[in-house]
């Protein structure tokens, strides 16, 4: 079943001859249960496919869909609340508050969203598995760019999204890294029925991929397993 | 809370440097409010302690009762109960081993309401012969005791001072009570003249004294020479330095606000409701005022009892209670103005 849904998304960017068509007739559909890898140089028009995709703003013409819903139907605080309950953000920015430890980072979901968080045992597996257990007193500014990575991975997952979208996740990580949360997507697309959805430049996540796109011009288009060269 | 508190937590610099300029503000607030209550009591002190509700003083004497003679042929045939007539008259007083003080000499007849339910004394007793005076506690720090001989202006006669009381101020300077015959021998007036003014503690209206000039207490003390000049310019420097720390707090919170906007952007992109992050920026403002607040207070009883007694400050607690209020609620409407822009911030900035 498709978690995800974009028909025929198209966005403009300003106006009058300043008009920049950024995304063009873009059609996607992200099913549960898979991970979808979509490749693209920059200004490729990724940035803004993310953030449609995610309900954090609206195309100019076409349907969002997630879960069946339809994302134009919804108030900005209902959108709130499907992202909070249903996507995981992975942001390149890491996503972390600079005055929480990393504990605390974990603690504000739990106060915000109080049920359907992962289980403690889920939660310690998770910390284990990216290797951040001992990280929880440190406060992210005492972190290194991979830790934080990291931890803003295991921020995302906390939530128990059925949508996980990713923007760049693996930027900051060595070889070993990336084999990691190439595995814990995959695991959590295979294992976990969820939709992963990452956009990124970085090639290594192919292999882990079970749809790859390429994001061009403001054009989609699916390339299978085979990654198209990035310019 | 949760975020508002460990924000402060980590940022002690950020949020320690505007609760100082709160504490400074408030602290300056409270010592102004201080010194106008302490400046007012110096003024009226012994007015209100007589519980006075209506004043009568002679139609000619421009609002002063220091220059207002009441006479015989001014006064009703029928004596008006719950009145007492006050002279009053500045003079200087002088006793062996202490030094001259400028005071105000009241004279009050024995047998009224000023004389005999007003006057507490805090030692000794009441003056019960026209040679025998009380005088206000301030003058024992002078070197003035109980039972000590003082000199009225350059009157031959000595008085004896045979008891104290508290917060007998008037027109700043100490009260010396007596009897009203003194006043009159200080005047040098026969006995046509019965006192400066009339006080009450009732309401009395005009018609009671038709030929003297008839004040309600609030009237009579805003006429006090000075009085009213002096409150003013005090609620002026309080209004402003009151609108100075909205600013103060409405500035400080939007520049912090404008520091943390990708913060709150990738907030509400992974859906905390923008009502979150308003509550946390009120709770930090909040927070920050009531801080500040207690520090100014603090402050200013320290301050109060380090002063020397030439600077009065009174501490008004339900004043003080109700500026307190004032100022939190001063700082919650300074905290709107990053609350706006935290609702409208786009949470599509967090991927940028």
């Amino acid at each position: 079943m498709a978690m995800m849904e974009l028909q025929n998304v198209n966005k403009y960017y300003g106006q009058g001859i300043g008009r920049v068509h950024v995304l063009k007739d873009v059609n996607f559909k992200a099913n549960a249960g898979e991970m979808n890898l979509i490749l693209g140089p920059s200004g490729s028009g990724k940035s803004t496919f993310l953030t449609i995709a995610g309900g954090l703003q609206t195309p100019t013409t076409g349907k969002v869909l997630i879960d069946g819903l339809d994302l134009l139907h919804l108030s900005p605080k209902q959108r709130d609340e499907l992202r909070l309950k249903k996507i995981g953000f992975i942001l390149q920015s890491y996503n972390l508050l600079p005055y929480l430890n990393i504990a605390d980072q974990f603690k504000l979901v739990d106060r915000i969203k109080k049920e359907g968080n992962i289980s403690q045992k889920a939660f310690e597996n998770l910390l284990l598995k990216l290797d951040i257990k001992n990280l929880l007193k440190q406060y992210p500014a005492e972190l290194s760019g991979g830790q934080n990575q990291r931890v803003a991975i295991a921020r995302a997952l906390y939530t128990d999204p059925q949508i996980i979208l990713a923007d760049e996740p693996t930027a900051a990580l060595d070889s070993n890294l990336v084999k990691t949360v190439g595995q814990l997507f995959q695991d959590m697309a295979k294992n976990e029925g969820k939709a992963v959805i990452v956009v990124t430049h970085d090639l290594r996540l192919r292999k882990y991929a079970d749809h790859i796109y390429e994001l061009a011009d403001g054009q989609l288009t699916e390339r299978g397993k085979v990654s198209p060269a990035i310019v | 809370m949760f975020l508002a508190l460990k924000e402060m937590k980590h940022e002690k610099l950020h949020y320690g440097l505007i609760i100082a300029m709160i504490v400074l503000i408030s602290y300056l607030m409270f010592f102004l409010m201080g010194m106008m209550l302490g400046l007012q009591n110096e003024n009226d002190a012994a007015i209100k302690e007589w519980g006075t509700e209506t004043v009568f003083l002679n139609k000619n004497s421009n609002d002063n009762l220091s220059q207002s003679l009441i006479t015989r042929d001014q006064l009703p045939t029928k004596e008006q109960g719950n009145t007492a007539l006050v002279g009053q008259a500045p003079v200087v007083v002088k006793t062996k081993g202490a030094s001259k003080e400028s005071t105000q000499f009241i004279g009050l007849d024995s047998s009224q309401f000023i004389s005999r339910e007003k006057i507490k004394v805090t030692s000794g007793h009441k003056v019960n012969k026209s040679n025998e005076i009380v005088v206000d506690e301030s003058l024992k720090k002078d070197g003035y005791h109980l039972g000590d001989k003082v000199t009225i202006n350059s009157q031959n006669e000595k008085y004896k001072i045979v008891g104290f009381v508290n917060d007998a101020k008037l027109s700043v300077a100490p009260v010396v009570y007596g009897d009203i015959s003194v006043w009159r021998a200080l005047r040098g007036l026969n006995s046509e003249a019965v006192a400066s003014g009339i006080f009450s503690d009732h309401n009395l209206s005009k018609g009671v004294y038709p030929k003297l000039q008839h004040y309600t207490a609030k009237e009579y003390i805003n006429k006090l020479p000075g009085y009213s000049a002096q409150n003013n310019t005090f609620t002026f420097m309080i209004g402003f330095l009151m609108v100075i720390s909205l600013i103060v707090i409405a500035v400080f919170l939007y520049i912090l606000t404008m520091q943390k906007i990708s913060h709150y952007a990738v907030m509400r992109a992974q859906g905390i409701p923008a009502r979150h992050l308003v509550l946390a920026t009120i709770t930090q403002s909040i927070i920050l005022m009531i801080s500040g607040v207690l520090g100014g207070i603090l402050l200013t009883f320290v301050t109060k009892l380090v002063v020397p007694m030439s600077v009065p400050v009174i501490m008004n607690w339900p004043i003080i209670a109700l500026m307190a209020v004032g100022l939190i609620v001063l700082g919650m409407l300074g905290s709107l103005l990053p609350v706006r822009m935290i609702v409208k911030i786009d949470p599509a900035r967090a991927l940028n």
